[in-house]
């Protein structure tokens, strides 16, 4: 006979059951999308703040194709090696076939050749113009603007405005990111019949850039040009203007993270300072919003640059997918290559030609600090424009 | 190029050398009296520069944070020596080096908890805002300033363990404690003091810096790597050698920057190895 210790935990496992067998179906049925972020090291700072625009689009949209999302975080420590271990762990144990972000190019240029081998799905933040050119692949897309984007974007429309502003004198990162801005700087300049008078290159772990501001000082140029990312960028820029370049010279920033760059730099920097921006939060788009709306509830911040990508490529992914109508790998790659969605930049669309998400890139000006509306209005948005090299001119072959 | 610009080049150099100087000296200090290899260098530098950026925001201005910093960066230095570092002096480098560059980490982390990861702006006070000319040379004011403050401490430094009582003690614990116990002063004492002194210098360069830079949490790790390098340069333990080296470093990097830009900062470490190559114990180290 059985004693009521018994009895009670058979009722306990009846009553449970129904909703742990729920749950392991809901976590078989699950998609999970694996996010490549470098939570620690060098780039932690960036990694952070995409996991967590990555995270909170995730919540906010919940499902994709029908089925909920799992989001499975990837920490690099900003080690190409170790994400495309960490890739192939998630593909062989987990079974993932999605996986988005990047902290830097390097990464992203690694995974996608991981994921591709393995019949899955990329989307990154990566800046490397090789990305959607020669090392493009099938099953990789990437969100933000490509270097010819982002100098047309901003250097064409700043000479167009200041046609007296001839001499150009670049500070440039010595990799490949910044050797390509430099290219494109060179070459817009002279098409517009400007004269590039000097550059400057420094390493990755520079952090002194007095030297090359001198040396650009001597040049006497009308225009300073910093062709880099992240908070090298922030640095010489901080010393270009310590050392009075504002004065008789104009700078211009061909690609910023927008506001947390500002955010780090102060509003008596930023001022008279034309930056380029692959986003912007106070633009008026219903996708951007939406983006604004949810991360102030969520957060009590203005999403930046980093927090948007983050959800860009998330709110790519889930579009993917529904408009897919399933997990399929080619079906949601095919989705892929003809989507067009309201995202944080406007109505974004993918080129099916080299997996370029074609979408606004801007030219930002430096307000003052009397003429900002609040704590975050560092700018006015003076140029937006769409400028692509033409598929059969970016090297990509799929 | 001409010769004018090198001129400017060599000028900025010092500039950037006296910086070097401040950041480096409380380190070669440390290790020059107590054999002490401090890894929580560039840990103090770092909390100092946040607290700059703290008292920045809260008072409006950098300039209270000039005395304030260094005395938070004295009192955890010194709270570290006592809670920790005094149980390691015994123990071989290469356990030192371990343990402080856990207390760096175990600093750099508490930061990012308490500011976040991403970098903090620290404005310039408005005294220093504009910038001097002289002829086609434009240098800014504020790091004139720091160049000045720098050259100040060097001379006080000089003055004090040259001229005073404390200094001789500090000379004479650093050439050798066991005979200065045998005396009767507490050369533990003396070197708690020297520990907080040059957890304070620390304290002075990141708050210094701060406007310079800003903030971030990885700075320290960066400043550290410099440290080393002047003081390994200089020769350890080597207060004349640290300002010699120091200088050397900084107009290295700023002529490198104008003649060979891309190779500036290799150029840092070039000129390291060249010179240990010839004297193995620095500029002005014993061997």
């Amino acid at each position: 006979m059985r004693n009521r210790r018994e009895i009670l935990a058979a009722a306990a496992v009846g009553i449970a059951a129904p909703s742990l067998l729920r749950r392991a179906w809901a976590q078989q049925d699950a998609i999970e999308i694996g996010s490549l972020v470098s939570l620690s090291g060098t780039f932690a700072n960036i990694g952070e703040q995409v996991d967590i625009g990555s995270k909170i689009a995730i919540e906010h949209y919940k499902t994709g194709a029908g089925r909920p999302l799992r989001y499975v975080q990837l920490d690099d420590q900003g080690d190409p090696g170790r994400a495309v271990r960490l890739t192939q762990d998630a593909i062989r144990d987990r079974g993932i076939r999605f996986f988005m972000n990047c902290t830097n190019s390097a990464i992203a240029l690694a995974v996608a050749k991981e994921v591709a081998s393995s019949g899955g799905v990329y989307i990154n933040q990566a800046g490397a113009d090789e990305m959607t050119g020669s090392l493009c692949n099938k099953n990789t897309f990437r969100w933000p603007v490509a270097t010819y984007s982002a100098v047309n974007t901003t250097v064409r429309p700043f000479m167009m405005k200041y046609p007296d502003a001839k001499k150009w004198y670049t500070i440039t990162g010595q990799y490949v990111f910044g050797d390509s801005l430099l290219k494109n700087v060179k070459d817009v300049v002279g098409e517009l019949g400007g004269q590039h008078v000097g550059n400057s290159y420094h390493s990755l772990s520079d952090r002194e850039y007095s030297g090359f501001i001198t040396a650009a000082i001597a040049a006497q140029p009308d225009v300073l040009c910093i062709c880099n990312f992240g908070s090298q960028t922030i640095d010489v820029l901080r010393q270009a203007v310590s050392f009075g370049m504002k004065r008789n010279t104009k700078i211009v920033v061909v690609w910023s993270t927008g506001l947390d760059q500002f955010q780090s730099l102060g509003p008596d920097i930023c001022e008279g300072v034309y930056f380029g921006a692959n986003y912007w939060h106070g633009v008026d788009a219903p996708g951007n919003r939406l983006l604004t709306g949810v991360i102030k509830d969520k957060l009590k911040v203005t999403p930046s640059y980093l927090l948007a990508a983050g959800w860009a490529c998330t709110q790519a992914t889930v579009e993917a997918l529904n408009k897919a109508g399933s997990a399929d790998v080619p079906a949601v790659i095919k989705a892929f290559e003809t989507l067009s969605y309201e995202g944080p930049t406007g109505l974004e669309k993918v080129r099916a030609e080299d997996h370029q998400v074609l979408k606004d890139y801007y030219l930002l000006l430096g307000k003052p600090k009397a003429k900002m509306r609040d704590k975050d209005d560092y700018v006015d948005v003076v140029f937006a424009e769409q400028a692509f090299l033409s598929p059969d001119k970016t090297g990509c072959k799929l | 190029m001409s010769a004018q610009v090198l001129i400017f080049g060599a000028l900025n150099g010092v500039g950037i050398g006296m910086i070097y100087f401040i950041l480096s000296v409380g380190l070669t200090m440390i290790f020059g009296l107590m054999q002490f290899v401090n890894f929580a260098h560039g840990a103090f530098y770092m909390v100092s520069a946040y607290a700059a950026f703290a008292i920045a925001q809260w008072t409006g201005s950098v300039l209270p944070a000039f005395l304030i910093s260094p005395i938070l960066a004295a009192i955890f230095a010194l709270v570290s020596e006592r809670l920790l570092l005094q149980r390691t002096y015994s123990l071989p480098h290469e356990a030192q080096i371990l343990i402080t560059f856990a207390l760096a980490i175990l600093a750099q982390e508490s930061v990012t908890m308490i500011f976040g990861t991403l970098g903090k702006n620290v404005p310039v006070p408005e005294v220093f805002s504009g910038v001097l000319i002289l002829g086609g040379f434009v240098y800014p004011s504020y790091r004139l300033f720091v160049v000045g403050v720098a050259v100040a401490v060097a001379v006080a430094m000089w003055l004090a363990i040259e001229r005073t009582r404390f200094g001789a003690m500090v000379r004479a614990a650093a050439e050798n404690a066991e005979m200065m116990g045998l005396l009767g002063f507490d050369s533990r004492k003396v070197f708690m003091a020297a520990f907080a002194f040059g957890g304070a210098l620390a304290g002075l360069a990141g708050a210094l810096a701060a406007p310079l830079r800003g903030v971030e949490p990885l700075m320290g790790r960066e400043a550290l790597a410099i440290a080393f390098v002047v003081v390994i340069l200089g020769g350890l333990g080597s207060f004349n050698g640290a300002l010699l080296a120091a200088l050397l470093i900084g107009i290295t990097q700023s002529l490198m920057s104008m003649i060979w830009p891309g190779g500036a900062h290799l150029m840092i470490y070039g000129v390291m190895t060249m010179i240990l190559a010839f004297r193995p114990t620095g500029l002005m180290g014993r061997s």
